[in-house]
């Protein structure tokens, strides 16, 4: 009788599983890896990995489906980016004008730094220009001996 | 000399920062548009089965008459709301001439049909609970709702909920 009952439950535990053809919630890894890459297309400032949204949960159970086809992983951004066009990347592609924004925060630190070592050499010179120079400083400790 | 270069400085940063503030982000282009129309297959809604069968495929319909194809939720309030009356309308006085197809998007049966049935819509509904077809279109949310010319293909997208106004004018636009 006991068997017969566990049986029994197994079986009921394997029916109330998710209906099939979806894939388990329980994605692996390397789907929210590349689900960090895209952006969410409903939130703001949020990627399909951290998104609950219906749309970001439907893009993950996709980028499982199409892992499981053995898709790589630039072939499942291309298959958003067709849609979705390039906007859908986190990462802006490096090339064209995109290069600008890659290159901004080292042409502003650049620029920044330009600026700094400007100021310091003028710091400099002017700093030189006040000093005095050694026979000068003779001359007034000569005179501050004499008196 | 050095003056006026500091000022070139500040009025483009402020003309960028300008820009920025002035732009709608939840304006974006479609990818899609001029492009060809991308094919589905879905279940229809019961209410729908006897008129138009258990499912629609789009290919079939692609090519003959211009398609508007809206994507909708039950749970899509109150955009969704405010335009089926307006889209119901408008099916009822184009459809000699164009194709309105619904998309209910990641949704309930139960709910949809309820949603159909206060709107009273008559035009054929696809149910998509997963919402595959919404990224196949490059659906950002509900509702959105797509016009495909008399080729099959994608000329225009508009997000959010349609008015009146703009629905006529883009009917015009693909009957033209």
């Amino acid at each position: 009788m006991r068997p017969l009952l566990a049986l029994l439950l197994f079986l009921s535990l394997a029916l109330a599983q998710t209906p099939t053809g979806e894939p388990p919630p329980d994605l692996s890894p390397e789907v929210f890896k590349i689900a960090s890459q895209l952006r969410c297309p409903v939130c703001q400032g949020e990627s399909a990995a951290e998104s609950n949204a219906g749309v970001s949960q439907e893009m993950r159970r996709q980028i499982a489906e199409m892992l499981k086809e053995g898709k790589s992983e630039e072939a499942i951004r291309d298959y958003f980016v067709q849609r979705y066009g390039e906007w859908i990347l986190y990462a802006p592609p490096r090339r064209g004008v995109n290069w600008l924004l890659w290159l901004a925060p080292a042409i502003g630190l650049g620029l920044l730094g330009l600026g700094l070592w400007r100021y310091l050499a003028e710091a400099r010179r002017r700093e030189a220009e006040l000093a005095l120079g050694e026979e000068e400083l003779r001359a007034l400790e000569h005179r501050l001996e004499e008196e | 000399m050095r003056r006026l270069f500091y000022l070139l400085i500040v009025a483009v940063l402020g003309g960028l920062f300008w820009w920025g503030l002035h732009r709608n982000p939840g304006e974006l282009k479609s990818v899609l548009i001029g492009r060809p129309a991308p094919d589905f297959e879905l279940p229809l809604l019961p209410p729908y089965r006897q008129a138009w069968g258990e499912r629609f495929r789009l290919a079939d319909h692609l090519g003959k008459t211009p398609i508007v194809l809206n994507f909708w939720a039950s749970w899509c309030y109150p955009a969704c709301y405010q335009e089926a009356p307006v889209l119901q309308a408008a099916w009822e006085a184009y459809r000699d001439r164009v194709l309105f197809f619904g998309v209910n998007n990641q949704d309930k049966t139960e709910a949809a049909l309820k949603f159909i049935d206060r709107f009273g819509l008559t035009f054929p509904q696809g149910y998509d609970p997963r919402g595959k077809v919404g990224i196949d279109y490059g659906m950002y949310g509900v509702p959105e709702t797509f016009f495909i010319d008399r080729k099959g293909k994608v000329r225009y997208r508009h997000a959010g909920a349609i008015d009146a106004a703009t629905l006529k004018a883009k009917l015009a636009e693909v009957l033209r």
